[in-house]
């Protein structure tokens, strides 16, 4: 394993995707094969489980150990791993051919396109995964007799389709794994199918999903007319000589594959489905909607990076888009009572820093992120997977306090606090590195537009902190109060299972507690959920150390190097072709240089937006409320509270303008063609023969002889016209 | 001027039955199933079907081990290879028709047996006659793939029709079922006549019955001016003549009324087997006159042109219009047969591989359809209104699962192989230019989505009306076990499509067999 030279990446002004090397075909390495399969076999297994009513937690067990391997198999190709990117083919796919050139074929094979891109997603994916299912193991126990099975099945399925989608060596492959996430999703928002809300935002991911997948689906169309080919392979080969200027359909790409990237990272227009996806059991909370497959579109877009450096103002789009999303969930976050709802806005705004990172050329920023926020929204979703499996389903910040002190919580109070430093970007935290690098590119930019969003980042950042810590003094801190939830989030269990705890006393049933806060025992996580949670939190930890590393031990960060060699790298071409005009780390910022000062600012806003959480919510409570009424009393900014406690009405906007008018149309179009079509129309008509039929048919059918009559009229008629043409001068 | 060019005949013997092992298996199994339903032993009477699909199945692998390009080429079939795709999959997709039609032959009569409340009379019994007809009509087609001259065409056809005659008429020897039989024939007949009289008309073009020396006689007639009008009528005449066999218009009317008459599984029979035979027959016929080349005389491409434009749009309008599932399907093939004669429309190699591709996603289409819709029965005869398969899906999962795919995959929607099929024949359509039929292929399959939703909304959604006699169970499982094999496979095989598509294309190759196709040449050149 040879580090790639650092200087070649530095090289001043590399042209896009110029440096990615071509494939090597390594049928040897199909072993790798394996960790498609093995979620694969698993999910069909569990499938079939289910069918068959299986009792117990071997489905649980099963998904761990098949997900456990494939993070095995990953980790050794990641030590094995050669230096370019290298194909694997695994088997024969779609393969057609109506011509002689390459815009005359289409090839799809099943094939794995591995470079370190892939293994360094791959890593986090599985990594995760498996935790993700060894706390689930635990946490769906209490649905052992119903649903059990087809949650872990759900989950294969995912595992199954992040896998195809990150490893696939075609952009079908990709659209076939992208599809497949979003089919997995929409089964386990649904999971708690009895449940109206969760019904509903299953259907609501899935259809605003549908958006961007057009986008997408289009995006690889015009990707094949235009390169005559959808493999990786040979597509970053054909892209690396296309000229800068292509046809006005080449332009189009990028902005298609975004609009697929946007739905699925829940950005822009389109992030509205992902709030109302914690509907879902919070282990896939915490694993779909938060750290793995909605960094898919990052996953595109750094992929895609070739098709997107030929057109650097689809790049600024991005930028915009992950910027203005970032503060916009942030402002939302800030005002709502559901904890899950504020680490999904979190999850939306932290997707911008990584969309915006795209968008500024510095692909290692977003990769970096990607990576650490991965790891702390896991562990903020799992510790508040273990509040809600332990407290009736209650989440609502207002109803819990002080739970650090609660016995059989102290443990996740503690990572729940590591979560919410890190998710606030507090100095020297892993996150602090990784949004640092985002924000530099903007803030030392030379462009006054990433200026502003450099700038607009670190006051998200401060927002960040502020509502991060709104929940945890909230919730965590303070005296000890807490109300039961009433089970309505029927994640959790079925009393009538009273079940022993670590200390000791049974679970009382559904009755007897629910409504009677002294007799509730809050019953703290065991082994699985606290062995997840603790792996998770230190790697979140861990997350930080390439950081420290490039920073005391000046070496290359480990996070750089694993995208170095990819398609994503082109990104850091980028970065050096801006600094070659003048911008980036030596640019003076407020006296300093970029980066000093992105730190230093970034350091004040975090701990500023911690320290005024710390006064409002934990030493004066009362404060926060008096605020707020102050705020609501003041004529103009009197209705901002209430605007951004619903969501800035951005639901009901939906609703009124797109939701609205289509079902209004659809009505309309069912009427007509109900009543006027059907009953008139094609009833009419299809009566009609039968009319005919009674005086025509004396038989069963219609009469011989005029059918033969008729054929051989048509047969004179075209004798009779092949006669006219001839005569009219032949053929 | 000599009927045919004196080839060696003694070698040309040899070459020509080591080509027909398949058809020589089918004949020898029909007499054996012929013979084993006059059997006084129930059980052996039970084994006719099983044993006519082993049969069907066994052709099929000695197809492909027996037969090469090289000795088809030797022999003159002016396509060596095509036999090598054709008649493997027209033996796998019959075996699943067979398997559709199990055990509805002399149903009531053996349930009677069983029941004790009967006795055996050999003479009432045509279960035995009636699986040894299949297994002529499929000999037929199989034959019809190494045809040399007109007249095996001919005969090879007339094996295909005539035994789906009978079938449709004693099939359950009911009044609709005998009445079907008789327009069959009759305009069947009508049809046969049309066809030898473009064949006569092509003797009298080029002087010869000999595929190989008629295509040599056009080719001369071509480079000297164009195809004479007698030539170009004996084209016209046959293709009108073949159309009947693939109900295009102008000869489709008897098929709403024919396969409405017939019983549901003999339907699915009459919607592939004579099918192929048709497409085979004008691909033969037609590729005399360049075909594949782009060369076909331009009457002959407008008659294409618009048959298969008014066939697609006949066909589909027509079934938007009907209540019985049977009458539908009829309207429905027509409509298939209409996407087909696009290719052939479009006249290159590659639209002809697509059209043979099609024919193969429509017959695994059709055992699963039809399969799935043969769960269920009347008193003795189909349930054919779309109100019985109300509330199927609580009754059948697996079959109300296989009419949806099926239904999907006629429909054409990725990524079940009918999909495939169109796919293919929309690029080489597009690719030859012929950008108006691609524009009417698209409309029509969009229409067709009307009726094929029928299929699939009322098994899933409409419940039973309480008021109506509920319909009966099949008794036999092999329609449905057919119908979840060919429907597993519209799902799977799209993941071979590669495989699959390279077959179908050497297929056509006409490099295929070259190696002895040319010292076969140079002999003939030599006698003569």
């Amino acid at each position: 394993m040879t580090l790639s030279p650092l200087t070649s990446m530095l090289s001043g002004t590399m042209m896009a995707s110029s440096d990615i090397p071509a494939a090597t075909i390594a049928p040897e390495m199909a072993w790798l094969g394996w960790a498609l399969a093995l979620p694969a076999i698993s999910a069909l297994v569990c499938t079939l489980m289910a069918l068959g009513k299986v009792k117990g937690k071997l489905p649980g067990w099963l998904t761990v150990a098949s997900l456990g391997t494939c993070f095995v198999l990953i980790f050794k190709a990641y030590q094995s791993m050669p230096e370019g990117p290298v194909v694997i083919p695994l088997a024969e796919w779609m393969s057609f051919s109506w011509g002689p050139t390459d815009f005359h074929s289409l090839q799809a094979a099943l094939e794995l396109y591995i470079d370190r891109l892939t293994i360094f997603w791959m890593l986090f994916v599985t990594g995760l995964g498996t935790l993700i299912a060894l706390y689930a193991t635990e946490y769906m126990e209490h649905d052992v007799k119903a649903g059990y099975a087809r949650f872990f099945a759900g989950v294969s399925i995912f595992l199954f389709a992040m896998t195809a989608l990150v490893m696939g060596g075609n952009l079908l492959l990709l659209y076939l794994g992208w599809e497949g996430v979003g089919l997995a999703s929409y089964m386990l928002i649904g999971y708690f199918f009895t449940r109206p809300s969760a019904v509903a935002a299953a259907k609501k991911a899935f259809i605003v999903n549908r958006i961007g997948d057009l986008g997408l689906a289009l995006g690889i169309f015009l990707t094949w007319r235009c390169y005559g080919t959808i493999e990786y392979s040979e597509l970053f080969q054909v892209t690396a000589n296309a000229p800068r200027e292509g046809p006005w359909e080449e332009s189009l790409i990028p902005y298609l594959l975004m609009l697929g990237a946007f739905g699925k990272s829940a950005q822009g227009p389109l992030y509205v489905w992902l709030p109302d996806a914690m509907e879902g059991p919070t282990p896939v909370s915490a694993l779909i909607h938060a750290a793995t497959m909605v960094t898919a579109g990052v996953f595109l877009i750094a992929r895609c990076y070739p098709l997107f450096l030929l057109q650097p103002d689809a790049l600024t789009v991005v930028a915009w888009i992950g910027g203005l999303t970032a503060f916009w969930a942030a402002t939302i976050g800030m005002a709502q009572y559901d904890m899950k709802r504020v680490w999904a806005y979190s999850t939306i705004s932290q997707l911008g820093y990584m969309f915006l990172g795209l968008g500024l050329g510095t692909t290692f920023g977003a990769c970096f992120h990607t990576f650490t926020h991965a790891f702390f929204k896991a562990c903020l979703f799992l510790t508040a997977g273990a509040v809600m499996h332990g407290f009736a389903g209650q989440l609502d910040i207002r109803r819990l306090s002080g739970l650090s002190r609660v016995p059989g919580f102290r443990m996740v109070s503690w990572f729940a606090l590591l979560g919410g430093l890190w998710l606030a970007a507090f100095p020297f935290s892993a996150a602090f590195f990784s949004k640092d690098e985002i924000l530099v590119a903007g803030v030392g930019s030379d462009r006054a537009d990433f200026q502003f969003l450099g700038w607009l980042g670190l006051l998200t950042a401060g927002l960040t902190a502020y509502y991060t810590f709104r929940v945890w003094f909230r919730a965590f801190a303070g005296p000890v109060h807490f109300e039961p939830g009433d089970e309505v989030h029927g994640d959790d269990h079925g009393h009538d299972v009273a079940h022993d705890h670590g200390d000791g006393h049974g679970h009382a049933p559904a009755a007897a507690h629910a409504h009677h806060h002294g007799e509730f025992h809050p019953h703290g996580p065991r082994w699985a959920m606290k062995f997840a949670i603790a792996i998770i939190g230190i790697g979140a930890v861990l997350a930080g150390y390439p950081a420290y590393e490039s920073m005391f031990l000046h070496k290359e960060n480990w996070v750089q190097w694993m995208i170095s060699g990819s398609t994503a790298v082109g990104g850091a071409g980028v970065v050096e072709h801006v600094a070659a005009e003048g911008a980036s780390h030596g640019h003076q910022v407020l006296g300093m240089s970029a980066h000093a000062a992105t730190s230093l600012a970034g350091s004040i806003f975090g701990i500023g937006g911690i320290l005024i959480a710390l006064y409002l919510h934990l030493i004066r409570r009362s404060a926060a409320d008096s605020l707020r009424r102050a705020i609501q009393a003041t004529p103009i900014i009197g209705w901002i509270p209430n605007a951004a406690e619903h969501k800035w009405y951005v639901d009901e906007i939906y609703h009124a303008v797109f939701r609205v008018p289509l079902w209004v149309t659809g009505h309309v179009l069912h009427f007509i063609d109900k009543h006027i079509l059907d009953a008139g129309v094609v009833d009419g008509i299809g009566a009609s023969p039968s009319l005919v039929g009674r005086v025509f048919r004396p038989l069963y059918g219609g009469v011989l002889q005029s059918y033969a009559v008729t054929m051989a009229g048509g047969v004179g008629l075209i004798l009779a016209w092949l006669a006219y043409t001839w005569l009219r001068g032949g053929f | 001027m000599t009927i045919a060019a004196p080839i060696t005949l003694a070698s040309t013997m040899a070459d020509r039955v080591g080509l027909l092992w398949p058809e020589l298996l089918l004949l020898a199994a029909a007499m054996v199933v012929a013979l084993m339903g006059l059997s006084k032993d129930r059980t052996i009477r039970g084994a006719v079907g099983p044993v006519s699909i082993l049969a069907v199945l066994a052709s099929g692998l000695l197809a492909l081990f027996t037969g090469g390009a090289d000795a088809a080429a030797a022999a003159g079939v002016p396509f060596p290879a095509l036999a090598q795709w054709l008649k493997p999959m027209v033996a796998l997709i019959a075996a699943g028709l067979m398997a559709v039609q199990g055990g509805f032959v002399d149903q009531a009569l053996e349930a009677a047996i069983g029941r004790n409340a009967a006795a055996f009379n050999p003479l009432r019994a045509i279960r035995g006659e009636f699986h040894a007809f299949a297994l002529f009509s499929i000999a037929g087609v199989m034959l019809l793939t190494t045809a040399t001259d007109l007249i095996w065409i001919f005969l090879a056809l007339e094996l295909v029709s005539l035994p789906t005659y009978v079938m449709v008429a004693i099939g359950r020897g009911d009044r609709p079922g005998l009445e079907a039989a008789v327009k069959y024939f009759f305009l069947g007949a009508m049809a046969t006549a049309i066809m030898l009289m473009g064949f006569a008309l092509l003797y009298g073009a080029t002087g010869s019955l000999q595929l190989d020396l008629i295509q040599n006689a056009f080719g001369a007639q071509a480079a000297t001016g164009g195809i004479a009008l007698l030539g170009v009528g004996g084209l016209m005449l046959a293709s009108v003549g073949l159309f009947f066999k693939i109900t295009a218009v102008p000869m489709h009317f008897y098929a709403p009324d024919v396969y409405e008459g017939a019983p549901l599984p003999v339907t699915a029979f009459l919607s592939f087997i004579p099918k192929v035979a048709g497409f085979v027959g004008l691909i033969l016929v037609l590729g005399t006159a360049g075909l594949t080349a782009g060369e076909l005389p331009r009457p002959i491409i407008a008659l294409l042109w618009m048959a298969a434009i008014l066939t697609m749009s006949l066909g589909n309008m027509g079934a938007l219009l009907q209540r019985s599932m049977k009458r539908t399907m009829a309207y429905s093939s027509i409509a298939h047969s209409g996407y087909m004669l696009v290719a052939l429309a479009a006249g290159t190699t590659d639209a002809l591989d697509a059209l043979l591709f099609y024919l193969f996603a429509y017959g695994v289409t059709t055992v699963a359809t039809f399969g799935g819709l043969a769960v269920i029965q009347r008193a003795g005869g189909d349930a054919d209104r779309f109100e019985d398969l109300a509330g199927l899906r609580r009754t059948h999962p697996w079959a109300t699962a296989m009419i949806v795919l099926g239904a999907l995959s006629f429909t054409g929607i990725p990524p079940l192989l009918g999909f495939f099929g169109k796919f293919w024949i929309l690029t080489s359509a597009f690719e030859a230019g012929q950008i108006a039929l691609c524009v009417f292929l698209v409309v029509n399959s969009l229409v067709s989505a009307r009726y094929y939703l029928r299929f699939m909304a009322t098994p899933v959604v409409a419940e039973p009306d309480s008021n109506a006699t509920p319909t009966e169970r099949n008794p036999s499982l092999a329609p449905v076990l057919a119908s979840v094999a060919f429907g597993l496979a519209l799902l799977v095989l799209p993941c071979f499509t590669g495989s699959i598509f390279g077959w179908v294309q050497r297929a056509t190759d006409p490099a295929m067999g070259a190696a002895a196709s040319a010292p076969a040449a140079a002999q003939s050149a030599d006698s003569r």
